[in-house]
């Protein structure tokens, strides 16, 4: 198990320089430098000229590539030229606000879903299912900043419920931390609900007509013991499987929310980034994302191999 | 501060009225905290206010953001200051004189400390200026340009010693350029002042923390030298809200106090409602839109006059920014001293139009690009534009750019037609000299114009001294550059300040920065 | 997931998870099967009525859709205007009809472009086999664990914010689904018996793709891009709340409901039927792909 590991990891090199030679192309592609947007209003072009050198931003590219490079081979991320902290502390100040959303968002999800998904594939083709099928399909076709739009209008606006911008960490500040973070959570938790109770719902039914099932139903088993029992388990795999990948994307995708939120998370990060030609924390930050969407993964194909031996040796 | 109702005349009214009292003031804001409130100031509370952008520094002699500013004028003092009509008048310098045109003598004020407890004195200011000059990030270095040495007289006084005339220094040193830090923080921290600014100004409320695009945090500096009013805030909460509806929201919602800035779209909403006061307050900014000269289409004058006549700018006023603001003659706002209210904007004339796309070669019109910033407001008046030129013949296309993009465009000359926001400078010199001033190589001079008349009459405002004369030029300046259109001008923008009725003593100056010394908030 | 541009990760996991053997001619049964659920056929019509409200846009929009009147700005659905008109006047109605053409290019247009290279890629990875194999899946690996959003945003600022640029982004955001897709194909089908006779009859790569693979792999290809064209549309959207898209005055719905975002107090018509239209127009798509996939599924038929 240790070598599989350790094979697969090594197999991720290769992507993860693939996908520094793509952010560094691609940020360096765009129009405009970060000189220029920092020295916006200044009169003196001479000074931009001196921080360009500075900078490393005279070289040619392929230096500047090579540069990164060695220093991200020590393990230095760099600098960000906006505001000179290293790329990790940008990083790390982040994230946390960027997980426990991911976390909260999961966990809304996993309420809604789960009843929903389980019942669903219990009482098929009831009227608890069409429900369960029409919320999760409208759960998936409903644009996240459209929802957001309206959680804040009624929630926030109209009835005063909760606070509809900003960031307070729940591990310091408590209870008006954790209402902070919930409109943004339920945003981004109802669209995770309706994936999570479609899964659901076809693992159960897949689940649910295996011949061990039946075997327990013979047995004399009530139904929701064989549920309960065996079938929950099994089923609840997909989910896990879904959920895993999904954590790769909310971490760096949730971008929308953050924006529309004021939350200082990961992805608005590195879309300011982009924005202001930060190249050093575009490409620390796209190359932090894209790893930790490949842990993610392969900690999900681990998990989900080592549950169900058929899968193992693909 | 009186409740604003839906009448617009109750709201001009009452700032005039504190622009009566305020005039007579010789400290900034000394009698403002009085006008119109009905008990006496209260300590305490937490003001808190959203902006729509995060701060980028805390080193004013590095900066190059308009929302630095507003915190700075919190923390930092400058120089000299300015009251509600943009008069200069004294700050951290008590009074100025000026025995010949080259030489400016500043008497600081005495018995006045930085928050670290070092001294405010005439070498301070000396290293500040120096500062200013050497150091390699200082975007302060053009606006002090002008400074060839500073000699410290004796303890209070200091003597700026000018390459050239420069009649707009004084303004310049209201702001950044004027901005005093404290030589012990700024050696000792070095590039940590751009994150940390605690003990490095003088002003009312010193810097506590900043957790970026979080919040910034600026609390009571209670050994500030001023004894008249405040400061009366405990602390002040700076808090960036990207989106413009979330934050009018969340004022509205009474998650924050005071907002920066309310949209046109918004502001007859704010207006009607009465939990939020609002504060229309003239500002310096003008939206205009830069041609470029050095390549076709607009290299050729004429076709530039048919853009100009093309355009109906009380349509654009009126339906796109909804008259939360003013038709622009030029590069001069109204609330300026030099404003020349006798020459008219451009009006819409059809019938020139086409008779200066024949003269230019094109009479059944041409085809070009207008760049603009991806913003609601820039999309809306461009797409006004578009409509408007299309019915003089004249087809452009809109190219939507980002921030970055739009200044590596402008910077390179690539554009023909590219939109451009100026926040405005209290004297006429910073809206104008450097966009219009012959300048090789990269700079704010986008349309590359070049015309010796221009160039003379820029620098005969510089050295002349004599507003009343100042003001003849700029008004030649205004109509020169309405023949010669290196910028197409559209609007000068009213920016509407919104706050919680709670919030009592705010003082708007037409700068657009919002200073906290004399506000406090009502239990 | 609504949020994410690439979709929801189902589509992943079925790529991932063995697929049941094929046999050609079955599709017939399998149309039938899918019209047998109410659900299909609805999709179907919706999908038709967009693209044929797309095509015929010039011929029913009412009013010229970029036509300005800044004296009649957002003013109230009535019978001159069924859908109000927006912010500068400009009638609802006509710009959402057109903007069906936009957002349906976006999303057909970056699902084919997706399609095609994807396709391309993974027929190669599945028949080279070997180090090609292992390059092209790895630089799938690289674009997938790439965050979409910076991909699209930095593609945009490259190529320009217009839809061309959109349309490129999302292909490439969309194209390592569509390749692992067809390589799994590949595998999958190269491996079954009548294909390894006829290799071993001497038919040539080439043949053997053409006749078994492409009819076999077409199915779950079909599946998953109905299912992309959706979140492409979607994708879209969300993508012009960064500036992104359609240039104005063009209008597509995802910038409607954006510039619409800050008149939701006083003209919620604006926001409000573009985002119907985003709406109705996805969860057809959805139909259609969850019946086709029901129909396709033998273990869902009890």
């Amino acid at each position: 198990m240790g070598r599989l590991v350790l094979r697969r990891l090594l197999a991720t090199v290769p992507v993860l320089l693939l996908v520094t030679a793509g952010v560094f192309a691609l940020i360096h592609l765009t129009p405009g430098d970060p000189v220029d947007v920092m020295m916006a209003e200044s009169v003196d072009d001479s000074v931009k000229t001196t921080l360009r050198r500075q900078l490393g931003l005279d070289q040619p590219l392929y230096l500047q590539y090579a540069a990164w490079m060695g220093k991200l081979l020590r393990g230095d991320l760099g600098r960000s030229i906006r505001n000179g902290e290293p790329v990790i502390e940008n990083v790390g100040r982040r994230i946390r606000p960027s997980l426990q959303l991911a976390a909260l968002a999961m966990a809304i999800s996993l309420v809604v879903a789960t009843p929903l998904g389980i019942l669903s594939a219990a009482r098929r083709n009831t009227s608890v299912d069409r429900f369960g099928t029409t919320f999760a399909l409208f759960g998936i076709c409903m644009p996240n900043f459209l929802l957001a739009l309206l959680l804040i209008f009624f929630f926030g606006v109209k009835l005063r419920w909760l606070p509809i911008s900003g960031y307070l960490d729940p591990f310091e500040e408590g209870l008006p931390g954790l209402r902070s973070l919930v409109l943004p959570a339920l945003t981004l938790g109802l669209a995770l609900a309706a994936v999570v109770t479609r899964t659901l719902r076809s693992s159960m039914l897949d689940a649910l007509s295996e011949d061990y099932v039946r075997t327990a139903r013979a047995k004399g088993l009530s139904e929701s013991r064989v549920i309960r029992g065996h079938v929950l388990k099994n089923a609840l795999i997909p989910v896990v499987t879904v959920l895993g990948l999904q954590l790769g994307t909310l971490i760096g995708g949730a971008v929308i929310t953050e924006y529309v939120f004021a939350l200082p998370g990961v992805g608005r990060l590195v879309v300011d980034a982009v924005f202001a030609r930060d190249y050093p924390l575009v490409q620390g930050v796209v190359l932090l994302i894209a790893i930790g969407f490949i842990l993610s993964n392969l900690a999900v194909d681990l998990l989900y191999g080592w549950i169900d031996p058929r899968i193992r040796h693909r | 501060m009186r409740a604003s109702t839906p009448d617009a005349d109750i709201d001009r009214r009452d700032f005039l009225y504190l622009c009566a009292l305020a005039s007579g003031a010789l400290a900034p804001g000394l009698s403002a905290g009085t006008a119109g409130a009905q008990t006496a100031p209260r300590k305490g509370g937490t003001l808190r206010v959203g902006f729509y952008l995060e701060a980028s520094t805390m080193d004013p002699h590095l900066s190059g953001s308009k929302v630095d500013r507003q915190i700075y004028h919190n923390i930092y003092e400058p120089l000299l200051t300015l009251d509600v009509k943009l008069g200069i008048k004294p700050g951290l310098a008590e009074s100025w004189q000026q025995p010949e045109p080259k030489i400016l003598i500043l008497k600081l004020r005495q018995g006045v400390k930085f928050q670290d407890g070092t001294d405010f004195n005439a070498e301070a200011v000396r290293f500040n200026f120096n500062r200013m000059k050497t150091e390699p990030k200082s975007v302060r270095k053009g606006e002090v340009a002008s400074i060839e040495s500073v000699d410290v007289v004796d303890a209070h006084t200091v003597r700026l010693n000018l390459r050239r005339p420069d009649a707009a220094l004084l303004a310049t040193l209201t702001d950044r350029a004027g901005m005093m830090v404290s030589p012990k923080v700024a050696q000792e921290r070095g590039a940590e002042l751009e994150r940390n600014a605690k003990g490095a100004g003088t002003g009312p409320f010193e810097f506590v923390e900043w957790v970026k695009d979080d919040h910034l945090l600026i609390k009571r500096h209670d050994g500030y030298w001023g004894k008249q009013g405040g400061p009366y805030l405990d602390r002040v909460r700076y808090r960036p809200i990207p989106d413009d509806t979330v934050k009018l929201q969340s004022l509205q919602s009474g998650e924050i106090d005071v907002i920066d800035y309310v949209q046109p779209r918004d502001v007859a909403g704010v207006r009607a409602d009465r939990n939020i006061v609002m504060l229309d307050v003239p500002s310096l900014a003008a939206f205009s839109y830069q041609l470029n000269h050095t390549r076709p289409p607009f290299n050729v004058k004429a076709l530039r006059q048919a853009v100009a006549y093309a355009l109906d700018l009380d349509q654009i006023v009126k339906g796109v920014w909804l008259n939360v603001g003013t038709p622009a003659n030029g590069p001069v706002p109204p609330t300026s001293w030099a404003y020349d209210k006798t020459i008219p904007f451009i009006k819409r004339d059809l019938a020139k139009a086409k008779a200066k796309l024949a003269e230019g070669g094109k009479p059944s019109g041409f085809a070009f690009t207008i760049t603009t910033a991806n913003i609601p407001i820039n999309v809306q008046e461009a797409e006004v534009i578009q409509a408007q030129l299309a019915e003089a013949g004249m087809t452009a296309k809109i190219k939507l750019v980002d921030a970055a993009t739009q200044l590596s465009d402008g910077n390179s000359k690539s554009f023909d037609m590219i939109s451009y926001q100026w926040s405005g400078r209290p004297d006429p010199d910073g809206n104008i000299y450097q966009f219009f001033k012959t300048t090789p190589g990269t700079s704010l001079n986008w349309s590359g114009i070049s015309n010796p008349q221009i160039d003379a009459l820029l620098d005969k405002t510089r050295e002349v001294s004599s507003q009343a004369e100042r003001k003849k030029l700029y008004s030649e300046l205004t109509k020169i550059l309405q023949d010669e259109l290196p910028m197409v001008y559209i609007v000068h923008p009213i920016e509407p300040k919104a706050m919680s009725p709670k919030v009592q003593g705010y003082e708007p100056i037409p700068d657009g920065m919002m200073r906290f010394k004399d506000v406090w908030l009502k239990a | 997931m609504a949020g994410s541009i690439r979709g929801s990760g189902i589509a992943e996991t079925a790529a991932v998870l063995p697929s049941p053997p094929r046999v050609r001619g079955r599709r017939w049964t399998v149309l039938r099967q899918a019209a047998r659920t109410r659900l299909g056929p609805l999709g179907v019509v919706v999908t038709l009525a967009t693209i044929a409200v797309a095509l015929l846009a010039p011929a029913i929009a009412p009013y010229d859709p970029v036509k300005q009147d800044l004296g009649n700005t957002l003013a109230r659905p009535d019978r001159a205007h069924l859908m109000g008109t927006d912010n500068v006047g400009r009638d609802v109605l006509s710009r959402m009809i057109w903007g069906t053409r936009v957002s349906l290019m976006a999303g057909f247009g970056s699902v084919a472009l997706a399609v095609a290279a994807g396709g391309m890629l993974g027929l190669l990875a599945g028949y080279a086999g070997g180090r090609t194999d292992g390059l092209v899946m790895r630089l799938m690996d690289a674009v997938l664990s790439f965050p979409p959003l910076v991909l699209a945003l930095a593609l945009g600022a490259v190529l320009g914010a217009g839809l061309g640029g959109v349309v490129i982004a999302l292909g490439v955001v969309y194209t390592p689904t569509f390749a692992r897709l067809m390589r799994g194909q590949v595998l999958t089908i190269t491996a079954r018996e009548y294909v390894e006779a006829a290799r071993a009859l001497g038919a040539p790569g080439w043949r053997i793709a053409w006749q078994h693979v492409l009819p076999n792999a077409s199915a779950p290809i079909v599946i998953q891009a109905s299912l992309s064209v959706a979140f492409a549309i979607l994708a879209e959207a969300s993508l012009s709340f960064l500036g992104l898209g359609v240039q104005p005055p063009g209008a597509s719905w995802g910038s409607m409901i954006n510039a619409g975002r800050g008149y939701l107090q006083q003209a919620p018509w604006i926001v409000f039927w573009p985002g119907a239209a985003l709406f109705v127009t996805v969860v057809g798509l959805n139909f259609v792909g969850d019946a086709v996939r029901d129909a396709l599924d033998p273990r869902l038929r009890t």
